[in-house]
């Protein structure tokens, strides 16, 4: 992991709201948003439901205009998608008409990355088996769980190889176990990739175990409430002694704390 | 994937049989997907059964209620037979069929070559949307029979009339759904394909063109409906020609079978079209219906 000291991603002062529909009304999902992600650096955002993460990865990805502030990477001005950034998408986002293989190779269609053919097709091969959906190529995704459609959605955005690579709550419909076998390749991709990633979790664990800095985000407006650093060795996935270690339940229960100090905040003020 | 660390080795099993296997045919299967079929059919020569029963039984004026192996007769013969070379008037259904087919098809045709074009431009152009759409909701919503005298007036007792008529009440239900597929387009589907980089053409192309086909399919259906309307009423209305105009004359002529045989006609073909496109609809979108078992 080459973890110079270069932030690749700086987020200054950034503001992002929703005009309502059929009000004239606007909602300030985040406010403010300071934060700096270093080139090779896992950055785990957390937060109650509808405190703005998204919101906040899709102003990095280029997706939703920001109010005010600025979101930059490598230093220039976000005004749009780039192939440096890939997206795992919360609600999948395949194409219904295309059939799995297709939906992974959507990406190299799209953008010219010089990449040759035989080296698509070696890649398309290798994110489905990374995703263990080897076998399904030819299924179209109404023919898939939503745990398979969420996998998919992963191999698609990793088949770039992007630089950053931006993910909301891409295990979120994985059962316990595969969920567990693909944090620990998740983990390795990014060990021997140097990839940055940004992202987003409602488990605890799963912040702890992949991130090296946990950023708690606080409900209504989005505000960075604390950010917590976890310093544990790498790879942790394969490593039993993390989870059992006091350091570990010590941060996992301050970080609980956080969230539900926030999460608290949605049932009141509604 | 096993060799990625012992741990993972057990849910991720690499030597796992295929998870997909051929199932083949079996009685049951066939059974379940032909027995709509099967019964349908069975229902309906029932039904003619009894109405032949009917007829011949229960003392009923031939003029109000033909037996019904005459009207196939009828239909037989009129779909064999063609007119003499030179006839001025057919008594051929077939040949009456065919020149409405032909005008249906046509009529059809630049109804699509309008309609789909004009639709999605409406869809993707708000300016366009905000000049075409009061007139395009205007004469959408103006029932079509109404303008028949006034394409008579301008254009006779012909078949480019006929075709005209067609062309208004199909482009309408055509158009209107190509730009409400364009409108919905699912906004995740298009940032997906913003995020992987596609440019504004292939967003159009390969997301909002294959998001909008079974929209297009489904007003090509409902356009498939209007024209046959359209076309019964333009040869009811003028011409000596098509299924309109026969319908028209068999009734002059007290020959109610051949009318009978004619409806019956009309509704075989429309049933056929509509689903065709019922089919063409399921088959390019899928997963529209994925759950019509
Ligand atoms: N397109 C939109 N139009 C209007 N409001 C929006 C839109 N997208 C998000 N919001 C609002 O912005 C706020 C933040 O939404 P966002 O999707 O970023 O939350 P989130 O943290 O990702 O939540 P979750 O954990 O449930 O996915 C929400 O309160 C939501 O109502
Ligand atoms: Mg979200």
């Amino acid at each position: 992991m080459s973890l110079n000291n270069e932030p690749i991603i700086v987020a200054k002062d950034l503001t992002i709201s929703y005009e309502l529909h059929r009000e004239r009304k606007k909602l300030t999902a985040l406010q403010d948003i300071n934060l700096e992600v270093k080139a090779g650096e896992f950055v785990v955002l957390v937060g109650p439901s509808g405190c703005g993460k998204t919101s906040f990865i899709n102003a990095i990805s280029g997706l939703v205009p920001k109010e005010t502030g600025s979101v930059t990477v490598r230093g220039e001005e976000v005004t749009g998608p780039g192939p440096d950034r890939a997206m795992v998408f919360q609600d999948y986002a395949l194409l219904p008409w295309r059939t799995v293989e297709s939906n992974v190779r959507m990406p190299f269609e799209f953008q010219d990355l010089g990449v040759s053919e035989a080296e698509k097709k070696k890649r398309v091969q290798e994110c489905l088996e990374l995703v263990d959906l080897d076998g399904f190529e030819k299924s179209f995704p109404y023919e898939l769980s939503g745990g398979m459609k969420q996998r998919v959605g992963i191999a698609r955005a990793l088949i770039t190889h992007p630089d950053i690579l931006l993910a909301d709550e891409p295990f979120a419909a994985i059962d316990a176990m595969t969920r567990e076998a693909m944090q620990a390749e998740m983990e390795r991709i990014v060990m021997e990739t140097g990839q940055t990633c940004v992202f987003i979790t409602h488990s605890i664990d799963e912040a702890i175990l992949l991130g090296d800095r946990v950023v708690v985000i606080s409900y209504r407006p989005g505000k960075v409430k604390e950010i917590v650093d976890i310093n544990f060795p790498r790879p942790r996935m394969s490593n039993s002694e993390v989870k059992t270690s006091r350091e570990y339940a010590q941060i996992r229960d301050h970080i609980w704390k956080l969230v539900k100090d926030e999460a608290s905040q949605t049932n009141r003020g509604e | 994937m096993a060799n990625k660390g012992q741990q993972n080795a057990q849910v991720f099993d690499t030597d796992d049989p295929d998870r997909i296997q051929d199932i083949g045919w079996t009685a049951r299967e066939v059974w379940r997907r032909t027995r709509g079929f099967v019964v349908t059919s069975i229902n309906i020569i029932t039904f003619f059964i009894l109405w032949e029963l009917l007829t011949i039984y229960g003392n009923i004026n031939p003029l109000f209620l033909p037996k019904a192996s005459d009207m196939f007769m009828e239909l037989w013969v009129g779909l064999t037979t063609r007119a003499p070379e030179g006839a001025v008037f057919s008594g051929s259904i077939l040949d009456h069929f065919l020149h409405s087919f032909n005008n249906l098809m046509f009529g059809l045709g630049i109804a699509i070559l309008i309609g789909v074009p004009g639709g999605l431009l409406m869809g993707g152009n708000k300016y366009i949307e905000a000049i075409l759409s009061p007139y395009v909701w205007a004469l959408a919503s103006l029932p079509r029979i109404a303008l028949v005298p006034l394409f008579i007036l301008f254009l006779g007792f012909t078949t480019t009339m006929q075709v005209t008529i067609i062309v208004i009440s199909a482009v309408f239900p055509i158009m209107i759904n190509a730009w409400a597929g364009v409108k919905t387009t699912e906004k995740s589907l298009l940032a997906a394909a913003r995020v992987f980089g596609a440019n504004r053409r292939q967003l159009y192309v390969k997301v909002v063109l294959p998001y909008t086909l079974p929209f297009i399919i489904s007003g090509i259906q409902q356009g498939i409906g209007r024209g046959l309307i359209g076309v019964v009423i333009a040869e009811l209305f003028g011409g000596s020609n098509g299924l309109g105009y026969l319908i028209q004359r068999s009734a002059d002529t007290f020959n109610t079978a051949m009318n009978f045989a004619v409806l019956l006609l009309l509704i075989v073909m429309s049933l056929s079209l509509i689903n065709f496109t019922r089919w063409l609809e399921a088959y390019v979108a899928p997963w529209r219906s994925a759950n019509h078992l």
